[in-house]
């Protein structure tokens, strides 16, 4: 298995349990389970898959397409969540003339991260799959 | 004006794979410095080579890059 397909699915694994320990949390804790999200700084054991070995081949041309490609659509899809949610979603729940608790400005920040990095991990792993037929 | 027939990049990596002597998919990824899931990709159609890493791969054969991949259609007229 290819490095950056092992990064993929750490991601997703450390992803997942962040969410988990949050709503497990949540009932307890209340807003200070949102101290879950410190799990994300697990992402942060990802480049420890890319060590390098002797004669060993980490990543090729077809991995940093993968990669590239990957973040291309994990960002692409995360604007438009942003915009709308941003535009739109803020109206709807706290009117025109609402205000954004800050908590929710945070809770943005920690979920626009989780969200990229699992799209782009999901995007990776599909691709990984089915194989990327073009290259550039 | 191009055409709207679909391209194709043929490769005959597997077939000179085992014209050189059965060397596995590992020893050609190793040779051309690529994982061996690239070489199988190539070997399965589902991935089209950089221009360089085609040329690294006919001269770990030691052949032409068009005895290694063979262009179909696609021809503009």
């Amino acid at each position: 298995m290819p490095a950056l397909q092992k990064f993929a699915w750490f991601n997703l694994a450390v992803i997942a349990w962040t969410v988990v320990a949050i709503l497990l949390l949540l009932p307890f804790l209340g807003k200070g389970a949102l101290g879950g999200f410190g799990f994300i700084g697990l992402l942060g054991l990802g480049p420890l898959f890319f060590r390098r070995r002797p004669g060993q081949v980490l990543a090729d041309e077809r991995d940093a397409l993968i990669g590239t490609r990957s973040l291309i659509a994990a960002y692409s899809v995360f604007w438009v969540v942003f915009v709308l949610a941003a535009v739109f979603l803020t109206a709807v729940v706290y009117g025109e003339d609402g205000a954004v608790p800050v908590t929710v400005v945070r809770v943005s920040v920690g979920a626009g991260f989780i969200l990229v990095h699992a799209l782009a991990s999901i995007a990776m792993l599909v691709q990984y799959a089915g194989g990327s037929k073009d290259a550039e | 004006m191009p055409s709207n027939r679909e391209e194709k990049l043929q490769n005959r990596i597997r077939r000179l794979r085992f014209d050189n002597g059965e060397m596995t998919q590992q020893d050609l990824a190793e040779r051309v410095a690529v994982t061996r899931q690239t070489i199988i990709a190539l070997e399965a159609g589902k991935y089209v080579p950089s221009l360089l890493l085609g040329f690294r791969l006919a001269a770990a054969f030691g052949v032409r890059v068009e005895d290694v991949f063979q262009y179909e259609g696609g021809s503009s007229k």
